[in-house]
């Protein structure tokens, strides 16, 4: 018995600084951002706050530029979300199949996750640019200049292949690290039974990765519903807010607008749908992983 | 038993280092220079330590000590400030909500409504007639809220319409002088003729962009002051009639006519001044020196900032820099109303001109320094900063102002939309704003 407790008092002192600083910085500040969602809380003049109900949910979803950051964060997903999974996946396949030079290419698509964000997006704008290496390859070819990042239609896509290739090799790595760990053994019966090559890939190299593709799946997502940086550099969330994301409209009205309140009720928001997208992601990659447990069951009868 | 008092110590630690953060005023003797009798003052600048201005600034609180030894003691801090404005900024709405404001602090100018109609900083002390007119005028109205002087600076700031005098004795073209800027419809007619110039070489008569930030507003404001225009009335308090007027509506239809016509190009394009490639550009003064370092082959000339066709001598070219205020928590005013007025006097001027290349903002510094006469791009700008220099919008809501009127310059001059619908939109968004200091 005493002994029990002594542990347990171990485990705490263990615990309890990890404890005390995610309460400060993690849990209080959630806590306080639930709360002054439903207050008018300036930066400037925190004396004058007051509750104002659920005044600031209504007024966000009439704010017209509230709606246009959700949905711009919402296209970003939606391009970078399939772009950098099935890039990822494709890089691992083609460098597991070369024989020389494989540390030089997982090298050379490993180094732009490395480096910093901000000095990627600004060699980026530099490609991008009108008079860029961009638009003079494409000149070579017979292509007109393209404004890319200065015009409202192409920003946007513009940015999240951008972030794909600075992304992409992250999730490489890690497939990377899945394909090598499939018994080769698998592909050795295969090759008996006159498998294809497509055969291979979907019958054992698939369902081999399928917890690393929900992993990448699901983590690529998060971070694409973050983005805020490359915008801030590249495009200032223009033109005409075509790349301003949610993020970026949340650090704007708490910090250059000193409205707090109204920041915090978009933060959660934000994080609410962010969770209720998670859940739903959960649900699904569960029910086929629960529906393969079952075809494995069968087919093993 | 020991753990627990481990335990407990660490979460006592913890909570120390983040509640610690309340300043305790250090006593005499806990900083060097500072002496028994001598009342302390804390100051807090945007910049780091180590970078020229920064360098400028500990000078002057130096000299500061010095003068006033027996009497005051500045102590300074750096605080850095990111290119979006965090940093600095965060610091000071943590300290507003915490009361653990310094005694003087740098604003910079457009915020220095909002943080007077917050009361984060207070009017300074009474200055004396002779005090004040020293300053250029410029810098009294920027610091100017209600009525009442709330800060000084030590910069001023001011653009230039740049030309390259090659490109413009090639196609027979004269500047006008100062008292008698080209007019609106004058210089459409001047970027027309340009235009075939400049295509041969590549390029536009006007390099120009509307980027997202403090540019946009800092640079083309002007226009809006020099076709009889304003973005908000006199107190600030008020954009309905003013910032969607139809003088304005005017305005932005007029920067759409130079993109429609090709005069600019609609995507920017980097270094087309720089490399003979614009007859015209608008950037801030430090271009002159960028040109002059970097450019030797660009002839350079400053002509006088464009007018409106109705302009009637008022005052209308960009100014306004970051300025010292004494905050509302200092329970000495006096001494610091001294130390605004040391660190924005002729001295901290000509320092962070020697260090920076700053336009000081006193009269005086101006004269004593050679280039300001000697300079014919210099003298420029200092007679335009001097005679026709206008603050911008003076409102506490002056953020949304800005990144309203840079958001309907891009989507009307740009993107093509409407103007008079662009600017009624953003009237909207400011009135939101303003609410709170309409209760």
């Amino acid at each position: 018995m005493k002994r029990k407790k002594s542990n347990s008092l171990l485990g705490m002192a263990f615990f309890g600084p990890a404890l005390v600083l995610l309460t400060v910085f993690l849990f209080i500040p959630m806590i306080l951002t639930l709360v002054f969602s439903f207050t008018d809380f300036f930066a400037l003049n925190p004396g004058l706050t007051h509750f104002v109900g659920f005044e600031n949910y209504t007024n966000i979803f009439q704010d017209e530029l509230f709606l246009q950051s959700f949905l711009n964060t919402v296209k970003f997903v939606l391009i970078i979300v399939p772009c950098q999974s099935l890039g990822a996946l494709g890089l691992a396949l083609l460098i597991n199949r070369v024989t020389i030079c494989k540390k030089y290419f997982k090298v050379a698509f490993f180094v732009p996750v490395v480096m910093s964000l901000a000095v990627v997006s600004t060699l980026w704008m530099q490609i991008y640019s009108p008079e860029g290496i961009l638009n003079t390859l494409l000149g070579n070819l017979g292509i007109a200049a393209q404004p890319f990042i200065h015009s409202a239609k192409q920003a946007l896509p513009s940015i999240a292949l951008m972030s794909v290739w600075q992304g992409v090799g992250y999730q490489m790595i890690i497939f990377l690290g899945g394909l090598q760990a499939i018994n080769p053994a698998l592909y050795e019966a295969a090759e008996m039974d006159h498998a294809s090559g497509w055969q291979k890939f979907k019958d054992i190299t698939l369902p081999e990765l399928k917890p690393l593709c929900v992993f990448v799946f699901i983590t690529v997502t998060i971070g694409a519903f973050r983005m805020i940086v490359q915008p801030m550099v590249m495009t200032g969330g223009g033109p005409s807010h075509s790349t301003y994301t949610m993020v970026y409209n949340i650090y704007e009205t708490g910090t250059v607008n000193w409205e707090i309140g109204i920041a915090s009720t978009m933060a959660i928001v934000f994080a609410i749908f962010v969770m209720i997208l998670t859940v739903i992601q959960s649900i699904l990659t569960r029910d086929k992983e629960e529906k393969k447990h079952v075809n494995k069951k069968t087919k093993n009868l | 038993m020991k753990r627990i008092f481990a335990g407990a110590g660490v979460l006592l630690l913890a909570i120390c280092s983040l509640t610690g953060c309340g300043r305790k005023e250090p006593a005499p003797g806990d900083i060097a220079g500072y002496d028994q009798g001598e009342k302390y003052l804390s100051i807090w600048v945007h910049t780091i330590e180590d970078t020229d201005e920064g360098e400028a600034y500990k000078e002057a609180v130096k000299r500061f000590n010095e003068e006033y030894d027996g009497q005051y003691f500045a102590d300074i801090e750096f605080i850095p400030r990111n290119d979006s404005g965090g940093g600095y900024s965060d610091k000071i709405n943590a300290s507003v909500m915490s009361g653990d404001l310094p005694d003087v602090l740098t604003v910079d100018g457009p915020n220095i409504a909002a943080y007077a109609a917050n009361h984060i900083i207070q009017p300074l002390a009474e200055l004396t007639d002779e005090e004040r007119n020293v300053y250029l005028e410029s810098i009294l109205e920027q610091g100017t809220y209600d009525d009442k002087l709330y800060a000084l600076g030590a910069m001023e700031s001011s653009v230039g319409l740049y030309y390259n005098k090659e490109i413009l004795r090639e196609a027979g073209i004269e500047v006008p002088d100062q008292e008698h800027p080209w007019t609106w419809t004058e210089f459409s007619e001047i970027l027309n003729q340009l235009k075939p110039i400049m295509k041969e070489k590549n390029g536009y008569p006007l390099d120009m962009t509307f980027p997202v930030g403090e540019a946009t507003i800092y640079y083309y404001a002007p226009f809006i002051w020099a076709n009889g225009g304003d973005l908000v009335d006199d107190e600030g308090l008020l954009a309905e009639g003013y910032f969607n007027s139809e003088q304005n509506t005017e305005t932005i239809q007029y920067f759409a006519s130079l993109v429609e016509k090709e005069y600019m190009s609609a995507t920017p394009i980097d270094k087309l001044f720089e490399s003979g490639r614009a007859a015209f550009k608008f950037d801030g003064a430090w271009e002159v020196n960028t040109i002059y370092g970097s450019y030797p082959d660009i002839e350079l000339g400053v002509a006088p900032y464009i007018v409106g066709d109705g302009w009637n001598k008022e005052r209308y070219t960009p100014t306004g820099s970051w300025a010292y205020a004494a905050s509302s928590k200092t329970k000495n005013l006096e001494g610091a109303t001294e130390l605004v007025k040391w660190m924005s006097g002729v001295d901290s001027g000509l320092l962070l001109f020697e260090k920076t290349n700053s336009l000081p903002s006193t009269y005086d510094a101006f004269e004593q320094i050679k280039l300001f006469e000697e300079d014919e791009n210099y003298k420029a700008l200092y007679y335009q900063l001097s005679t026709y220099g206008h603050p911008r919008p003076k409102t506490p809501v002056y953020p949304q102002v800005s990144t309203s009127f840079q958001q309907v310059l891009e989507n009307v001059a740009l993107g093509g939309m409407d103007a008079k619908t662009e600017l009624d939109k953003s009237v909207e968004r400011i009135n939101a704003k303003l609410e709170r200091y309409r209760r």
